[in-house]
């Protein structure tokens, strides 16, 4: 319990510190943090347009395509506003830039992570809220679930950046590699679920969790299934454990940027 | 003398991959060398060696960053790379490379964030706080982003932050690196107080000969990852001073020297610079010479810079596995 208490408040200290950080470039981080708004609001524009043609996508209506974007981009833009070195970790563990993190008192993973909050992220999360109360106007359960799950998905969202992100301890330069497994998550897990059958949808479930994101936490919201709830943030904490695992594993073999690689 | 530091026999291998056409193959290259040296509670050591002899490797191992190939070490009775995080509550690290300070925000802020870091109580992070404030004279720039400081009012800051949860020994890895003259002064008598007044060991790596005869009392040079002298700084300066260097100021006109050993490096008008072979002959044969030449007006005697003497170390052969070093021995007397 005090090693919990311990990591709220320091939590609660790096988003203090974080917040500064970016205020202290107000007019930039307010631009970044609109133009992720309106970047996101286009994408809702376009399936708007979609449904309009097409009601109905095999039974998923427009305001489940909106549940899923509001979920999708504020648990996305939690995820990385909280932790935002989520989406650094391979460059820091590339270029031996954990050393920092392992000289303080504190477990290095969680620590790393709060250290730093993406700005854009701010947008994401915003939109998120923003649409879900605009577009679906929720009743209170509704949008009290709809929080929980936002939470979930960050979780999900920061397990698999720091899966991805571990790589870099076994493959050197990982960057683009888990770029790439990041934007194929954001990717599938902003399509309507039921698109996706077969061989794709055991992927969805696996190796790119984006069923976590896209089909559990809507058909939760439609149904207000507690189960589906629960299934989301089993799945949720199963990544997170996976990248855990991932991490402290490759953090055996970090060697502070000593790693030397050259063409012959 | 309690130890502070004890390293015993500690090796670091790195894997140096090269590709060859399609092939990849890798070799192992030893950093770190077989390093034994022990620093009892409150010396303050000066680790020294040319670029790539293993310093930053070791002071790596020693803070709980990397794990070494084999060996022992243990710092404050932690072994660094097993208890990490108790052993980071007792020690302080200064990068002179790399920032602790929140670059965009004033020092106090990362004072604030150090002290929920270190989860040091409010009213003692006060007082430590205001105590590093006033002896690192950081309040006129405690409020300024960090950005705006000058790199010597930086590394104030950076040696306040690491001092701030009260560290038993206190590592700092080139601190004084592209500060000024005069910033880098202020530094060494920050550090060097510290180290006297509040019992701090000090374990310095710098490439600047005047940190570590300002700082250190003791010098260990490493090279090829393996230490080559540990002797105490002063000891060092005379055992590789073989040569003195003498600037002597006459009356008027003096007669010519003409003892072994002792060569006329300048002459102008009434001074000479002489440089003296203490081996082959006495500086007090030298002296009673030098007066009875002439009415000296002005003397005085200097040892060749501590860079030259470093630089002689540094460019002693490697020592191959198995054979004896010779300089180690005498550390016995240097580590006490």
């Amino acid at each position: 319990m005090n090693w919990l208490t311990s990591y709220l408040n320091l939590a609660g200290a790096y988003i203090k510190i974080n917040t500064k950080s970016l205020l202290a470039y107000r007019g930039a981080f307010i631009s970044q943090m609109v133009a992720m708004f309106i970047n996101d609001f286009v994408w809702i524009a376009f399936w708007c347009l979609f449904f309009t043609r097409f009601p109905v996508v095999k039974g998923w209506g427009v305001n489940d395509v909106i549940t899923l974007w509001a979920i999708a981009a504020s648990g996305f833009g939690l995820a990385h506003m909280v932790m935002g070195n989520a989406l650094m970790l391979p460059g820091i563990i590339m270029k031996g830039e954990l050393d920092s993190w392992l000289l303080y008192p504190r477990a290095v993973l969680p620590h790393l992570l709060l250290g730093r909050s993406s700005a854009s992220s701010w947008g994401d999360a915003l939109f998120g809220i923003v649409v879900y109360a605009v577009f679906v106007k929720p009743d209170l359960p509704h949008f009290c679930l709809f929080l929980a799950l936002i939470c979930s998905v960050a979780v999900l969202f920061v397990g698999f950046s720091v899966f991805t992100g571990s790589l870099a301890f076994f493959m050197g330069s990982a960057d683009s590699v888990s770029t790439q497994l990041r934007i194929a998550m954001i990717t599938f897990s902003t399509y309507p679920s039921p698109i996706f059958q077969g061989f794709v949808k055991i992927l969805l479930f696996t190796l790119i969790p984006a069923m976590f994101v896209s089909h559990l936490p809507v058909s939760a919201l439609r149904h207000m299934s507690m189960t589906e709830a629960l299934y989301s943030f089993a799945g949720a904490l199963a990544v997170l454990i996976a990248g855990v695992i991932m991490f402290y594993t490759g953090l055996g073999r970090y060697e502070s940027g000593n790693l030397m690689e050259m063409r012959g | 003398m309690e130890n502070a530091v004890s390293v015993n026999q500690l090796v670091k291998n790195f894997v140096l991959k090269k590709r060859d056409g399609l092939r990849w193959s890798s070799t192992q290259v030893k950093a770190v060398d077989g390093i034994t040296l022990a620093i009892p509670k409150g010396q303050s050591v000066a680790f020294i060696g040319p670029n790539g002899a293993g310093k930053s490797t070791t002071i790596k191992m020693l803070t709980g960053i990397l794990h070494p190939t084999s060996g022992d070490a243990t710092v404050l009775g932690c072994i660094p790379w097993k208890e990490r995080t108790r052993l980071a509550r007792r020690i302080g690290v200064v990068f002179g490379q790399r920032s602790q300070l929140w670059y965009h925000l004033p020092p106090r802020d990362t004072f604030e964030l150090l002290s929920k870091i270190y989860e040091i109580k409010r009213d003692l992070f006060e007082s430590r706080r205001d105590m590093l404030i006033e002896r690192f004279q950081l309040g006129e720039f405690l409020d300024t982003p960090v950005r705006k400081l000058s790199l010597g009012q930086r590394m104030r800051a950076e040696v306040a932050c690491s001092l701030l949860h009260g560290p038993q020994v206190i590592f700092l890895d080139e601190p004084t690196i592209g500060l000024d003259v005069i910033a880098r002064q202020e530094l060494r008598d920050l550090v060097r107080e510290w180290n006297q007044e509040n019992g701090v060991t000090v374990f310095l790596t710098s490439h600047d000969a005047g940190d570590i005869q300002h700082v250190a009392k003791r010098v260990i040079v490493i090279n090829h990852g393996r230490v080559v002298l540990d002797d105490k700084v002063s000891r060092v300066r005379r055992q590789y001073l073989r040569e003195k260097v003498l600037s002597v100021k006459y009356a008027d006109t003096p007669e010519s020297i003409t003892l072994e050993g002792v060569k006329t490096l300048k002459e102008s008008g009434h001074a000479f610079k002489f440089e003296v072979d203490t081996l082959a002959v006495s500086i007090e044969r030298v002296m009673t010479e030098i007066m009875r030449i002439g009415t000296v007006v002005d003397i005085t005697i200097e040892d060749p810079p501590l860079e030259e003497i470093i630089a002689h170390i540094y460019s002693a052969p490697r020592v191959d596995a198995g054979e004896e070093e010779p300089e180690e021995e005498e550390s016995e007397e240097g580590a006490t």
